[in-house]
């Protein structure tokens, strides 16, 4: 008797592991175990491996029919004055069946990045800012000045835009500057990184450098010799070297900015690239912003929030008398303590701690089932493919049976 | 089933009816003949001495994508919590946010509400940059009631530049526009600003029509020459869609004059030509020359235009013209701005302005608008817009049409302008008063026409049931802000100024044929250059369909 060769089913796909929706990850699908066979990264792997676990919706712990664990959500929602829709992570088509059924329920949402996106978000509607996106900068960069550890959120940052040629830059002569630690998990292979001029310093050391430099760029004379252990000297010739760029990038993710107003460390970095872009005369190029990192679904669900309610997401603290956490990418989100009634709809290898009132698995957008995400940079759209057999519900189709009970 | 509509007074210029009472049938969406006299009518409308007109159409309004929910993101000032009765409430409630300020950001829901409220039955985004045309499209299908779809951007895109600044064949040329056109689903060309956002990449501020981008070494003529003769090759209705080059700046008047003549007679469409109709007369150095480009206008058959017109109050102004945004961000109200580079596809500039009657740039702006209107011979090729939200948002059409069809109207606002922009203008000279079948030719008839839209803005048989019924009052501003009923494909969506059903509408695009072997070196192009896939950029027919909410309505040039 022949054995049947197992199945190979090698395709490319699209991972929303982190904000960089690369969509040249090689995977192949044997028999439901997906192996990334090419271009994965750590967060990459990660998410696409995960195995597909054959979890039953649950009450209180307990295994339960859909129909059941529904009829126990729509109570807890109907007996709720206030409820908090949480976590948030999910795509497009997700994000929006949330966002109607938050309106039918007089909820509020707030997404599990609401504290980082905040602070972008100060900056943007306090003076605007002038940015750029991931085409530009593997194409035109040829000074990148990183604050913080850029590869630690965005794996493939390096490899894929910037020790690669562009149409009007070599790899070879891109300056790279990381002010703060680069490369902290030491796993990263990168010329550009290797290469890079490190400013040391911590996180919370960059609200008084990001204002040196920005102070060094406006022409102004600083007094002291060193800056929070950075030397002046060091600063000055940074300022130089962003003056003689013909496209300057200042990359941040807004996550490490870890501490009260960072909003302004941020503007620091914007209001630099506005001065660099003054005026042509001044400086021999252009210079532009890049907010970088991004996760679980937050640049969707915040573009989404915006065009149906007019309103960006916010982190302000919320009252609320019970939880519906979403958390459709990653297993290792962690979940709020449980001191209310708590409704996840999850991840089918969500891990919990306690025991939540209701949890209903869902398909995982780009792994599950199709879906649509934003790229980091807010102006790329991409589509994310079902990549397993499963029998998994979307969002969207539980939210629609949860609608239809209310 | 079949609907009776009696005795209205029809304004229909596609077919030269001005205000013939006539009967109109309406059969499974669309207009039909009279019906054998042993059919059933299910419902009558009597309409008797109502005005009726096909719905209208907004050929140019800024109403999604990246750069509207910027304008969104970044001013929550203009947003207010307020309560919503239904059935807007039943897609939008009362956590939701609406904008009370004004109407210059509004929500998806929102814009396809006040279209409707106003008798509009499909509005036009004329900014698509092709690599977020997904994000326009996901806006568009959230916005109820009207039909949409756009034109997406060309001219500053690296690829197109690379192209030809090698020289290449306009026969490549005429299959990459016809490639973008089917993979970003959209209707129309447009370029904003020719070479002139890419030249900002390089560090170039300011683009003349005959100065080479630095790099490539071609002008904004070459590259209106080259995108106008695709679109005329190609056979889509919709000639390209051209904002100038020097928006915004005194003197650019000359820029636009040239820009008339640099298709060669090739149909263009110059869009917001308001804002592109200024001379540097007088003490201030800014001044009207609103003459000029109506006299050229009128003059040069091949070219269309829609004006732009400004009104006072706070709006923000959103465009794809990064280089010229950030020449302007200066006077930005509240001071804050975006400008952005795009994927090597384009840009964009969002910076919040507000327009006074006091200030003499502004109130000439104003009067330069409605000179333009005034001056302009041919109803069919100008056209009502405020470029929403960049003039006003489009909410303030009503006021404009009443501006244009009342001189007494017209003449006491502009007695309340600014008095060294008054000596200025010779509006009070212009005694025009637009007829209500010039304001249908204006917003259905000659819309419908430009855009290649087949079966809508007009009454005839076949057409898509698309019917606005207005009461006809002295008071143009009332009548056009609150019709009767509003027939969205043959159903009625809105009484007395409301809506009473929610539709989603239909997407417009074209696709025209082409020679798919262009795509092979795109795909080498996007390999090496570009950060995404070929095949993500395209987005599927599915995608518009959104699980059965959207519909594609394809067209081709009769």
């Amino acid at each position: 008797m022949k054995v049947a060769p197992a199945k190979t089913n090698t395709t490319t796909a699209t991972c929303p592991a982190c904000g960089l929706l690369c969509d040249d990850m090689v995977i192949d699908n044997n028999q439901q175990q997906i192996k990334v066979l090419a271009n994965g990264c750590t967060k990459g792997i990660t998410f696409f491996e995960q195995p597909l676990n054959d979890i039953k919706p649950l009450i209180n712990g307990k295994p339960a029919t859909m129909q059941q664990a529904i009829s126990h959500a729509v109570k807890l929602l109907k007996a709720s004055q206030q409820p908090l829709f949480a976590g948030l992570s999910t795509d497009v088509a997700g994000f929006r069946s949330l966002y109607h059924l938050s309106q039918k329920t007089n909820s509020s949402l707030q997404h599990i990045n609401a504290p980082s996106m905040a602070r972008n978000m100060k900056v943007l509607q306090s003076t605007g800012w002038q940015t750029t996106t991931l085409t530009e900068v593997k194409n035109r960069a040829d000074v990148i000045v990183c604050f913080g550890d850029i590869s630690k959120h965005n794996p493939r940052f390096f490899e894929r835009f910037v020790d690669i040629d562009g149409m009007f830059v070599q790899a070879k002569v891109r300056k790279i500057i990381v002010i703060g630690e680069a490369n902290s998990n030491g796993i990263i292979k990168s010329n550009a990184l290797e290469a890079a001029q490190i400013l040391a310093c911590r996180a919370d050391d960059l609200p008084s450098i990001t204002i040196a430099l920005r102070a060094l760029v406006a022409g102004k004379r600083l007094k002291s010799t060193e800056i929070a252990g950075v030397k002046l000297s060091d600063l000055q010739s940074l300022a130089d070297t962003l003056k003689a760029a013909k496209y300057a990038v200042l990359a941040w993710v807004a996550k490490d900015l870890d501490y009260p107003h960072a909003e302004l460390t941020i503007q620091n970095i914007t209001e630099t690239v506005a001065i660099l872009n003054q005026s042509a005369s001044n400086h021999s190029g252009r210079a532009a912003g890049l907010p970088l990192g991004g996760s679980d679904g937050d640049t969707s669900a915040n573009n989404t929030n915006t065009w149906l309610s007019g309103l960006a997401l916010n982190d302000k603290p919320i009252e609320h008398d019970c939880m519906l956490w979403v958390s459709s990418f990653s297993p290792e989100v962690l979940l709020p303590l449980k001191d209310k009634p708590l409704i996840i709809f999850g991840n089918s290898n969500c891990q919990f701690e306690g025991v939540p009132d209701v949890f209903i698995p869902i398909a995982t957008p780009g792994l599950d089932c199709n879906g649509t995400l934003f790229r980091v940079d807010s102006s790329v759209v991409l589509p994310l493919k079902k990549c397993r057999e499963n029998s998994l519900p979307t969002l969207s189709e539980v939210v629609s049976k949860i609608e239809k009970l209310l | 089933m079949i609907t009776l509509l009696k005795n209205g007074k029809l304004y229909d210029p596609a077919h030269s009816k001005d205000g013939v009472v006539e009967d109109i049938y309406i059969r499974d969406g669309h207009i039909t003949a009279k019906p054998n006299a042993n059919e059933k009518i299910s419902q009558t409308f009597d309409l008797t001495g109502k005005v009726v007109m096909a719905g209208a159409i907004d050929m140019h309004s800024h109403i999604g994508g990246g750069k509207v929910n910027i304008a969104r993101m970044m001013l929550p000032e203009f947003q207010e919590t307020r309560g919503y009765s239904e059935p807007e409430a039943h897609i939008c409630t009362p956590n939701c946010s609406h904008p009370t300020i004004n109407h210059a950001t509004p929500n998806t829901t929102e814009t396809g509400f006040r279209y409707i409220e106003m008798g509009y039955t499909a509005a036009f985004e004329p900014a698509i940059l092709p690599i977020n045309a997904r994000q326009a499209h996901l806006e568009m299908a959230d916005t109820p009631m009207i039909d949409k779809g756009g034109y997406a951007m060309l001219g500053n895109d690296d690829y197109f530049l690379r192209l030809l600044s090698q020289k290449a064949d306009q026969k490549v040329i005429n299959n990459y526009v016809a490639w973008t056109l089917h993979a970003t689903q959209a209707i129309g060309i447009k370029v904003v600003n020719p070479g002139g956002i890419n030249a900002f990449k390089f560090n170039q501020r300011r683009l003349n029509l005959d100065e080479n981008n630095v790099h490539y070494q071609v002008t904004p003529r070459d590259i209106l020459k080259s995108l106008s003769r695709a679109v005329h090759d190609l056979g889509i209705a919709k000639p390209l869609h051209v904002h100038c080059n020097n928006l915004g700046t005194a003197g650019n008047f000359q820029t636009t004059l040239d820009t008339m003549q640099a298709s060669d007679g090739v149909p263009m469409h110059l869009t917001h030509i308001q804002f592109h109709s200024y001379g540097v007369e007088g003490d201030k150095k800014f001044s009207s020359a609103a003459a000029q480009i109506a006299e050229s206008l009128n003059k040069n058959k091949h070219i269309t235009a829609d004006v732009g017109q400004i009104l006072f109050g706070q709006t923000v102004t959103a465009s794809g013209d990064s280089m010229m945004q950030h020449l302007n961000a200066k006077h930005a109200s509240p001071k804050k701005s975006v400008i952005m580079d795009i994927e090597c596809d384009a840009g964009c500039g969002v910076v919040p302005f507000k327009y006074r009657d006091q200030n003499y740039v502004n109130a000439l702006q104003w009067a330069i608008g409605l000179e333009l209107f005034l001056s302009v011979d041919d109803p069919w090729r100008i056209f009502l817009t405020t470029d929403h939200p960049n003039g006003a948002p489009f909410t303030s059409y009503p006021h404009l049409i009443r501006l244009l069809m009342n001189k007494s109207f017209r003449n006491e606002a502009f007695a309340k302008l600014n008095l060294d922009a008054q000596a200025m203008s010779n509006l009070p000279s212009l005694t025009r008063e637009y007829s209500l079948y010039e304001v249908a030719i204006m917003t259905r008839a000659g819309a419908a026409k430009l855009i290649g839209l087949n079966d809508r803005g007009h009454l005839g048989v076949s057409a898509g049931a698309d019917i606005t019924v207005y009461t006809e009052q002295a008071d143009y501003e009332k009548m056009f802000g609150r019709p009767d009923f509003v027939f969205k494909d043959g159903e009625l969506v809105v009484k007395d100024g409301k809506v009473v059903k929610v539709v989603w509408g239909a997407t417009h695009v074209t696709k025209p044929v082409f020679d798919m072997s262009v795509e092979a070196d795109l795909k080498k192009y996007f390999e090496k250059y570009h950060t995404i896939q070929l095949d993500n950029f395209k987005i599927s027919n599915d995608e518009i369909h959104d699980n059965g909410r959207g519909k594609i309505i394809e067209h081709t040039k009769k």
